[in-house]
């Protein structure tokens, strides 16, 4: 379950931003504080997005920046970040970006039930309008566990 | 008329949005009982893939479509819609018979 692998310290509310660039920085430094990957793995994030495109953006309003594992993933983790004003990344059906959920898959199977309870949440239309309302990264945790436990 | 289409789901990391397209893309081939299988890779997948189709997000489509490794591609805008993954294997799959 994506509450495996979620924890206060990785989940940013009102985060501002300057452009995708820096959503992405910022959304993914609580991953680099908490030693879940090294710098070399945002800069893959970000070199992917310039050599294919806005990609990670996979649904409205929702981005997942994530990288190749050899590039410096450390441990498997999930954060939340919601921006305080939405950021364009280029993506003609997607855009504008208001959550972040910054990903590091450390090995191919053990981030495989977080993914998979993530895209459970992100199919329910109530789900983001819930947590972009959330007032706390503990109001985050609450909200996401009460629906991993509706939908289990 | 048995055939069963094999399909591979990548992303360029093969572990973030190709996981979870591969398992939205599962639902609606089960739900809707299409004759396809899926397994899940990165671009560099693609090189020694024998199967029929590959399916990304659809930013990564165009340079696939370039790729002459790649036998046919779908690229899916919205990761949770159903309807438009549906759509566009059903379409797909009409032009094969």
């Amino acid at each position: 379950m994506l509450s495996d692998v979620l924890e206060e310290g990785l989940i940013q509310l009102n985060l501002e931003a300057a452009d995708w660039e820096d959503a992405i920085r910022k959304s993914a430094q609580v991953l680099l504080d908490a030693k879940k990957a090294t710098p070399g793995y945002v800069a893959d994030i970000i070199a992917g997005v310039h050599e294919h495109g806005p990609y990670i953006v996979i649904t409205k309003h929702v981005a997942l920046p994530h990288a190749r594992p050899e590039s410096g993933a450390l441990t498997t983790a999930i954060g939340i970040s919601v921006l305080k004003d939405p950021i364009v990344f280029g993506s003609e059906d997607n855009d504008p970006v208001k959550v972040l959920f910054p990903l590091v898959a450390a090995d191919n199977t053990a981030h495989l039930n977080a993914l998979s309870s993530l895209i459970e949440l992100l199919s329910d239309p109530d789900f983001l309008p819930e947590l972009i309302q959330a007032q706390s990264a503990h109001e985050v945790l609450t909200i996401v566990a009460a629906r991993e436990r509706k939908n289990s | 008329m048995s055939k069963i289409y094999h399909a591979l789901v990548c992303c360029r990391a093969g572990m973030g949005s190709s996981m979870m397209l591969k398992i939205k893309v599962d639902q609606v081939i089960s739900e809707e009982s299409l004759p396809m299988e899926t397994e899940h890779g990165n671009l560099d997948s693609i090189v020694g893939f024998s199967g029929d189709l590959v399916i990304t997000m659809s930013d990564l489509t165009d340079e696939l479509t370039q790729n002459p490794q790649v036998p046919a591609a779908i690229g899916i805008t919205n990761i949770v819609d159903k309807n438009e993954i549906k759509q566009k294997l059903t379409a797909w799959l009409a032009k094969q018979s």
